[in-house]
């Protein structure tokens, strides 16, 4: 596969000083798990995919913290990723990828280039107290103080970014605030991004994807922090003696939304359709042979299956080639698109 | 600046949850930024917008002041629904947009909280049209209203004050805030970017202009349908 | 503001007080449209008076309503104002209060309730209408020569600021772009004859559907008639849009729509084998049902025949009545349908109280270069910009003009089978999300068509007031 300028760049810009070229520059700490995904009554109305017709399909997923730090940080306030790998009937696979945070930074992938430079991670100051009461007469809440070993961040950079973009102030914003979740099973994803499904019918829709955790989002007191390694435990010792379970949310666009755009979410008035409902039952085990296999997977948004395709979102297309380009830049198992595979299915 | 954390950081920290700094903001600091940099009041009701969804199951908080908080005027509110049942029924019936609708006596206010489909214009006007008596008892009995006695002969003044008197609807998006209030001062929406840690502030100065409002506009569990849809579906006849 | 409740009018009074253009049609071949800006009050004013008056050797005179008989001007003049207009003249601060507040907050303020996002929004709106606080006035000349037109647009310039000009024609036939023949249906008015629609059987409109200060349809309640009552009494307003129409794309549309059909499991419940004879002279399947769709768009076949009592053929034998007919739960005239959802007529309406209160009188002219939707060439896409000058008046726009735009063309509010979608032909479409909903004969259901984007789109336009001449002298003599 022939790989852009454009999206070399942004993926080799994106690595940070306290990551490694061995693993993936942006969501690097995860963990694997695998479970299945079984459609609703009513989803083959809507899209034909291999996935919503067939009684239940099995699914491999990878949960992970948004930062591209090698250092595992699961209490900082952090995005954080679902990749779900659904193995359909005919021994193909198509993917859906899904983070915490509800919209994107960027319009198109230049802009992401941009923003992925001025949110260069820098060295974290302590505002100092001075300047923090000034901030608080002027009713800013200051920013909270760095974490006890956290020594670079992007987030100065990602707010200077937004005073000057509006399009990315959503996104930062609430990334801003974002916070960390009890458990990878206790959040919800989206897919950000718009895709087109088709129904039983051919009829087309414009849409976009939610994962919702059934047993409901709970996020950890950011003041009793608890501590820098629990995410990955948590999964495991939910998943060994039970199941979890997501509801696969999907909303239907309608006139005038932003069907390319993924920095402009949709207001929650939207159609919302129950596709269906994702059982996780299985976590990677603590070993290394696991933490090879599940670490080495290579997702990519652009992985779909006849019944759903990509919308015209440029960040969404260029996300094909930055995933395969990354993937072997890491030297993980191929993405389906590094071998030269052109087409878009 | 210091890169590490101190008693004084500390204590900083900790000012917005102390007494002293607490009244400081409250008589001083915020009243200070209401003069510095005041806000318009937002307008009441959904914003128009072009999605079908956005125009069914729209929320109406209409907060009407009662003339007479007083028990005796609060009972001459409540009997003014009361003895209406039959016209406000039939009404709604006919104006045929409406999933919900109900009365409140709320603090010294008579509140009609309404879940409604399409134009605000139009369902006010055909509201009138078919129970204005009701609306004339009702406003009878409200602060700063009965000029507009009989409104079937105020419509277009009418429709104006109870959109005056619904509850602002925060917007959905936190930072659409920014261009809600830049469009209410006459400012272009997609001009230069706000400072985003303003954010705050502006929610802060917004809610001095519009002391309640609704947070965003609320969940639907089947979004997207109208009355007539739902009553259609169920096979009860629309 | 009082409440005008008059049992009796002395109809020919207030056809000489209003302006010509309100309560009948010219039927003229020309017009021209003339934006205009009050840069010299003294002589916009003394303009005025005179035209009022009327006119002198200067200034042309306002075409009043009443029947001009056999001795046809040969020009007509009318004016209507925009609440800056107003404002530019000298009208108080007290009076303009009492105009509503759609028309004091303009066409622009009001885009998104009328459709006008995207590439309708106001801010892509070509000069004059980029400036809309200069747009004042918008003058009409209807007249059937050119010549005519020249010679009183030369006489407005000498009191005012032409801001910017809008030729208009009749395509001939009665047609519109997009092919259909137009402006067959009108609301009739209590009192006013009006000889196109002397045959047709709706309900009778009362005067205050359409002037200010007489009973509406809508019992006991009343419209706010601005004060003075000198100013504000006989008076009406308008929606002045200009609709740019595309006629190219209509028809590669309603070509892949016949395309879709031909391959549907259903098309021949919609058009049984050889009934295309029937539908229209010398039609294939594919032509026929191209106009099956355009028809069901609409609401008419393009040639004017209601699809209601005709749905099998344009050329019905015996013909049937352009204007009577209703619509019911069994009609085959679709729900969605352009010209069942701008007069859903005495049909079911979820909103039962409107039904017959939302009525407006169109006056229209078409703009740009001709377009033959039966000889055109598909390989060279012709999508120069053409559409209608349109004029949508009424006497409140936002009971009106605004409810049927928001709830009934977009969104469809009124019938439960088309809430969500917008209309095919008018309405704020997106390929993405568009559907019409075809009938079938027999009660045997629907085919749903999708994938049409916006046909017509808005390139300029103003909320007008239309004062009677006797407010045009009040205005004459701030």
């Amino acid at each position: 596969m022939h790989y852009s300028d454009l999206a070399k760049r942004i993926v080799d810009e994106l690595l940070r000083p306290d990551g490694s070229d061995k693993l993936r520059p942006v969501h690097t700490i995860g963990i694997g798990a695998t479970g299945y995904f079984e459609p609703s009554e009513v989803a083959p109305q809507y899209c034909k995919a291999d996935h919503f017709i067939t009684p239940r399909t099995k699914a491999t997923l990878r949960f992970s913290n948004g930062s591209g730090s090698k250092t595992q940080h699961d209490d900082w306030s952090d995005v954080r990723g679902m990749a779900t790998r659904f193995h359909l009937s005919d021994g193909t696979d198509t993917d859906l990828i899904m983070m915490t945070l509800p919209e994107f930074f960027a319009r198109t992938p230049e802009e992401f280039l941009e923003f992925t430079l001025a949110a260069k991670p820098t060295e974290v100051h302590w505002v100092s107290p001075w300047k923090k009461i000034w901030q608080m007469l002027h009713l800013i809440p200051p920013q909270p103080d760095p974490y006890p070993d956290e020594e670079i961040s992007p987030n100065e950079g990602a707010i200077k970014f937004a005073n000057e973009n509006r399009y990315s102030q959503l996104a930062v914003f609430q990334a801003a605030a974002i916070g960390a979740p009890v458990s990878y099973l206790r959040a919800a994803y989206h897919a950000v991004h718009t895709f087109v499904v088709t129904g039983e019918d051919e009829v087309e829709r414009w849409v976009r994807f939610t994962w919702q955790p059934i047993d409901g989002v709970k996020n950890e007191n950011p003041l009793d922090p608890p501590g820098a390694d629990y995410l990955q435990g948590r999964l495991r010792d939910r998943l060994a003696d039970h199941t979890s379970r997501f509801t696969l949310m999907m909303q239907i666009g309608e006139v005038g939304d932003a069907f390319d755009d993924s920095t402009k979410p949709w207001p929650p008035h939207r159609q919302r359709v129950m596709m269906g409902t994702l059982t996780l039952d299985h976590a990677a085990e603590d070993t290394k042979a696991q933490d090879d296999y599940f670490e080495k997977l290579s997702f990519n948004p652009m992985l779909l299956t006849p019944g759903i395709r990509a919308s015209e979102d440029p960040v969404l297309h260029i996300r094909k080639e930055a995933y395969a380009y990354s993937s072997g830049k890491r030297d993980a198992t191929p993405c389906p698109f590094s071998g030269g595979a052109e087409d878009d299915q | 600046m210091t890169n590490k954390d101190t008693w004084f950081n500390r204590y900083v920290n900790s000012l917005p949850t102390r007494g002293w700094f607490k009244l400081l903001s409250r008589y001083v600091v915020v009243p200070y930024w209401i003069w510095r940099d005041p806000k318009p009041k937002l307008p009441g009701g959904p914003r128009e917008s072009p999605q079908p969804s956005e125009n069914t199951q729209r929320m109406m908080n209409l907060i009407m002041p009662l003339k007479d908080p007083s028990p005796m005027g609060r009972a001459m509110a409540a009997m003014a629904i009361a003895q209406n049942v039959d016209e406000i029924f039939s009404g709604l019936d006919n104006v045929g947009t409406v999933h919900t609708a109900r009365f409140l006596i709320l603090g010294d206010n008579l509140c009609m909280i309404s879940v409604y489909d399409g134009d605000f214009s139009n369902y006010i006007r055909d509201f009138i049209e078919t129970i204005g008596s009701v609306f004339d008892a009702v406003i009878s009995q409200i602060k700063g209203a009965e000029h507009m006695i009989p409104t079937c002969d105020h419509v277009e003044e009418f429709i104006e004050w109870v959109h005056d008197h619904d509850l602002f609807q925060a917007p959905d998006f936190p930072t659409d805030l920014f261009a809600l209030q830049d469009a209410a001062k006459g400012l272009p929406t997609d001009g230069p970017a706000h400072e985003i840690m303003t954010l705050p502030r502006d929610l802060i100065l917004q809610l001095h202009a519009n002391p309640n409002l609704s947070l965003g506009g609320g969940y639907r569990s089947y979004p997207g349908y109208s009355a007539a849809q739902v009553r259609d579906k169920f096979g009860v006849g629309w | 503001m009082n409440k005008q409740v008059k049992k009796d009018v002395d109809i020919d009074a207030i056809e000489r007080d209003v302006q010509g253009n309100i309560l009948r049609s010219y039927s003229r071949h020309l017009v021209r449209h003339l934006m205009l800006e009050v840069t010299n009050v003294a002589a916009a004013r003394r303009f005025l008076g005179v035209a009022a008056n009327g006119g002198s050797e200067a200034v042309p005179a306002i075409t009043p309503g009443s029947d001009w008989g056999k001795a046809k001007p040969p020009s007509n003049f009318n004016i209507g104002l925009t609440f800056e207009g107003l404002k530019a003249l000298g009208v108080s601060r007290r009076t303009l209060q009492t105009f509503p507040v759609e028309f004091s907050q303009g066409m622009t303020k009001r885009a998104m309730k009328i459709g006008d996002f995207g590439d309708s929004a106001p801010d892509k709106w070509p000069a004059p209408f980029d400036t809309p606080e200069k747009v004042h006035i918008v003058a009409s000349i209807h007249a059937d020569e050119e010549g005519q037109l020249d010679k009183v647009e030369a006489q407005v310039a000498k009191a005012f600021t032409v801001l910017g000009v809008r030729d208009g024609r009749g395509l001939g036939r009665g047609k519109v772009f997009f092919g259909y023949k137009d402006s067959i249906s009108q609301p009739r008015f209590k009192w006013v004859k009006d000889r196109t629609q002397a045959t047709a059987d709706e309900p009778l409109d009362p005067l205050g559907t359409i002037l200010l200060g007489y009973p509406t349809s809508m019992e006991d309640m009343s419209f706010r008639v601005p004060y003075p009552d000198a100013l504000g009494l006989n008076g009406s307003f308008n929606a002045f849009r200009i609709l740019a129409q595309a006629s190219y794309d209509y028809e590669i549309y309603l070509d892949e729509a016949a395309d879709f059909l031909l391959k549907h499991k259903d098309v021949d419940l919609l058009l049984p084998p050889g009934a295309e004879k029937k539908v229209g002279k010398g039609l294939d399947r594919h032509a026929a049902l191209r106009e099956i769709v355009a028809a069901q768009m609409c609401g008419r076949w393009r040639n004017g025949t209601p699809y209601e009592t005709s749905p099998d053929t344009m050329d019905p034998d015996p013909d049937v009545s352009p204007t009577n007919f209703d619509y019911s739960a069994q009609s085959r005239c679709p729900a969605g349908a352009h010209m069942r959802r701008a007069n859903p007529r005495g049909g079911h309406i979820v909103q039962r109280i409107a039904t017959y209160t939302r009525r407006l009188v169109r006056r229209g002219m078409s703009y740009g270069p001709d377009f033959d939707p039966d000889d055109f060439d598909r390989k060279n896409p012709d999508r120069r910009e053409r559409g209608l000058l349109g004029n949508f008046l009424c006497a409140n726009l936002g009971a009106q003009f605004e409810a049927v735009m928001c709830d009934w063309l977009n969104v469809g509010l009124q019938t439960p089978s088309i809430t969500g979608t917008n209309d095919p032909l008018l309405g704020a479409n997106t390929a993405e999300t568009s559907r019409f909903d075809l009938t079938l004969p027999d009660n045997a259901g629907t085919i749903s068509i999708y994938g049409f984007p916006r046909f017509v789109t808005a390139r300029g336009g103003a909320y007008t007031f239309l004062p009677s001449l006797t407010a045009i002298r009040y205005l004459s003599e701030l």
